[in-house]
């Protein structure tokens, strides 16, 4: 039977005391970056005409890392609080992590805010080298600067994440093997299973982001020509994965949540690991998406890329929500505002991976390629999927830790209001998409005009959500923050 | 080896990497690091006409600036000869261009120039400048660009690549090197100086780490070393994960749990 409450058997104050700081810090970072994204639509939208283009491109820059960014952190605070139920990870690797990331994020802050620096999170090279008088040449350096310490810090975070697990379970217990050869024990949890998973690609991901600006530097110095389809490959191995990941990180949340709720267990079934070690290999060549408009790529390639993506997003999403039927079916589930997210979060998980998998079809990617579809998709699963998701643990979380009164009918509205704003301008993304509107552009030719009326009813819809949002969050943070000060006075 | 010593190591190795070798000896400059630089606006005294800042070239349609010396036995007038022809062959832009022919030899003269001029057939041609200028005002505008020139006292020559830079407002666009230019090279120089598009590159010589190799007389690809590169990171993962689990340790040693 799984735990009822998260706060009974979790671990220290210091972790406690982390955790909740890891959830102010990334709904912090949410909101701002949420603003960003509202800017983004309005200028779209040519609400600025007077502003210069290279603010939105700085803007969106700046968006996506920190939306990436504080996502993968919230996932990795919530996996590291329900990790400590079976393993010790270590708080200080916990704390590394937070100061590396602040460091990292405040310098990347300063290149696209002070240096203006635009060439968007993937920074394609070698774009970067050439400022052409766009963005400030040291922007380029201080946003590299940024990157590393984030890649080196999380890194730390993760290695020692995977060591707590080897602590306890042998490698091939941990991925779940002994069950695929019809063994039942020893138990591992899917968290457990999910986790490791994650941890191992994710570490691929980083040393990609290494080498990526290793050889940036090996260029820029003039010790040697870098292949630009090397590079787009490797920026893309790391970026790609980054975000498979977080997504992964909070469903492996869900596994280890969505138990208490229901009452039931939801243990590692052959078909789990079945599902989980495909990711393991396959998480790893989906990336190869990406790159279909590259025609020096060979096809054997691209026939792998459309392969891997197939693949990779069926097996586990298949399983998972069968598992979460399964669990939520006659089982007198109860419905709190964190149960509510979670189904949502797999609900946007779902939506956005067919939305991924149509436009990781080589047929269909060779119209969909750089329309808004593309953003369309993967703000479905990040938004309304793993944002959900990692929302649930901390609202739950803070709850348990703080016991304040339960506001029924509030949290109906909000999840209503949450929902409607976020798949209205999900909804206009996908319209634009299929209507050939590109992305990335700050403002329209004439060709795409439409894309200005959609920018428009998008940005409404955002201040819905961002409203609601505002709300809410302060809600939660006003808990995360007592909690935090029970934590610290206690200790 | 202590870790201070790894530290030093480390220290050094980024330092070798992070000092630019801008200029290579006996190589031609490479465009990616000068291009969208801004070009020094130094003062030049044209052929026949008064002194002008660079600028005052620039100012109203983009420049080609080639830097030669009269005195050149090597690759000075070939390349100067390629680029009339290019010139006589390649559309021209709706706006227009000027061409500016400048000494780097401090021993050239007006005269000397106006003497190369005649020599290419570009002596009316209003479009064509040949100027020289300040040695000061020469070594600025060769480091700023990567062009590079030393005297061989042997030879009694001077040692230099010959290269065209485009210059639009003051910045250079791109950077051509090389002995002879044609009218499709010339051609896409100018598409470049006018915004128009240039569908393809000609790509550089020597890029480390390509991932796949193109027969054009088969139409196959092989993989190259840069493919390596590319599954060195799911190798490091896999290796740090088997390190960190140690599949090898005996499975009494896990520890037991939940601790105390």
């Amino acid at each position: 039977m799984p735990p009822s409450t998260l706060a009974a058997d979790a671990g220290t104050l210091r972790l406690r005391r982390n955790t909740m700081l890891w959830a102010l810090t990334a709904m912090a970072l949410f909101l701002v970056s949420t603003l960003l994204g509202l800017f983004l639509r309005l200028f779209q939208g040519n609400a600025f005409p007077a502003v210069e283009p290279v603010w939105f491109y700085s803007s969106l820059t700046l968006h996506a890392i920190i939306m990436v960014g504080a996502w993968f952190l919230g996932s990795m605070a919530g996996v590291h609080y329900l990790l400590a139920r079976y393993v010790q990870p270590s708080s200080t690797a916990s704390e590394l992590a937070m100061g590396g990331s602040v460091a990292g994020v405040v310098l990347i802050a300063i290149s696209t805010l002070l240096g203006k620096f635009g060439v968007g999170w993937y920074f394609l090279f070698p774009l970067p080298l050439y400022p052409n008088g766009v963005w400030l040449p040291w922007a380029t350096a201080v946003f590299f600067a940024g990157l590393a310490i984030l890649a080196v810090f999380w890194l730390i975070w993760v290695l020692d994440l995977l060591r707590a697990i080897a602590r306890r379970y042998s490698l091939s217990v941990a991925l779940g093997w002994h069950i695929l050869r019809g063994a039942k024990e020893p138990e591992v949890p899917p968290l457990v299973l999910i986790t490791t998973v994650s941890l191992v690609v994710v570490t691929a991901a980083l040393v990609a982001a290494a080498l990526v600006l290793l050889l940036f530097l090996l260029h820029w110095s003039g010790r040697a020509r870098v292949d630009a389809l090397l590079m787009k490959n490797l920026t893309f191995l790391f970026g790609h994965i980054i975000v498979n990941i977080t997504l992964y990180l909070g469903v492996a949340i869900l596994y280890e949540m969505l138990p208490a709720f229901a009452g039931r267990p939801w243990k590692t079934s052959k078909l789990v690991a079945i599902a989980w070690n495909a990711v393991l290999l396959l998480v790893l060549f989906a990336y190869l998406h990406h790159l279909y408009m590259d025609f020096a790529q060979p096809r054997w390639v691209q026939v792998a890329g459309q392969t891997a993506s197939y693949f990779l997003s069926l097996p586990a999403a298949a399983v998972t929500i069968f598992g979460v039927l399964a669990l939520i079916y006659r089982s007198g589930f109860r419905w709190t505002m964190a149960s509510r997210l979670l189904v949502c979060g797999v609900l946007g998980w779902v939506i956005g991976g067919i939305a991924a998998v149509i436009d990781a079809t080589v047929a269909v990617n060779s119209v969909f390629h750089n329309t808004l579809w593309v953003p369309a998709h993967f703000h479905t699963y990040y938004l309304m999927g793993v944002v959900l998701m990692v929302l649930a643990f901390f609202d739950h979380l803070s709850r348990e830790l703080t016991r304040p009164d339960t506001d029924v009918r509030a949290a109906g509205w909000t999840l209503v209001l949450l929902l409607a704003g976020g798949y209205g301008f999900l909804a206009m993304f996908y319209y634009g998409g299929a209507t050939s509107v590109p992305r990335r552009f700050a403002t329209y030719p004439e060709e795409t005009l439409q894309g200005v009326i959609q920018a428009r009813v998008a940005a409404a819809f955002v201040v819905v959500l961002f409203g609601t949002l505002a709300v809410y969050l302060s809600r939660v943070a006003a808990r995360c923050l007592r909690a935090f000060a029970d934590c610290r006075n206690a200790s | 080896m202590t870790s201070a010593r790894i530290a030093a190591c480390l220290a050094a190795g980024l330092a070798s990497l992070w000092g630019q070798s801008e200029v290579s000896p006996n190589q031609p400059p490479n465009e990616d690091l000068y291009l969208y630089h801004s070009v020094p606006d130094i003062a030049v005294q044209p052929v026949g006409k008064p002194a002008t800042p660079l600028s005052g070239l620039w100012r109203d349609r983009p420049l080609l600036i080639t830097m030669v010396f009269t005195r050149c036995a090597g690759v000075c007038y070939p390349f100067l000869r390629s680029l009339r022809a290019a010139t006589e062959l390649a559309a021209k832009p709706p706006s227009g261009y000027r061409v500016l022919v400048l000494s780097f030899d401090s021993r050239d003269t007006v005269s000397d120039m106006k003497a190369a001029a005649s020599g290419i057939g570009a002596g009316a041609d209003e479009d064509w400048i040949f100027a020289t200028a300040a040695e000061e005002s020469v070594r600025r505008l060769a480091e700023a660009t990567g062009f590079w020139f030393r005297w061989d006292g042997e030879k009694r020559q001077f040692d230099h690549p010959a290269v065209l830079l485009a210059v639009k407002n003051g910045r250079l666009v791109r950077l051509f090197a090389g002995g002879r230019i044609t009218a499709e090279s010339l051609g896409s120089v100018l598409r470049d100086l006018d915004g128009g598009f240039v569908p393809s590159y000609p790509l550089a010589d020597k890029t480390s780490f390509r991932c796949f190799q193109y027969n054009a007389a088969t139409g196959g690809y092989s993989l190259d070393w840069g493919a390596l590169l590319l599954v060195l990171p799911g190798t490091i993962a896999f290796l740090a994960a088997l390190l960190t689990f140690r599949p090898w340790r005996r499975r009494g040693a896990r520890a037991p749990f939940p601790a105390a």
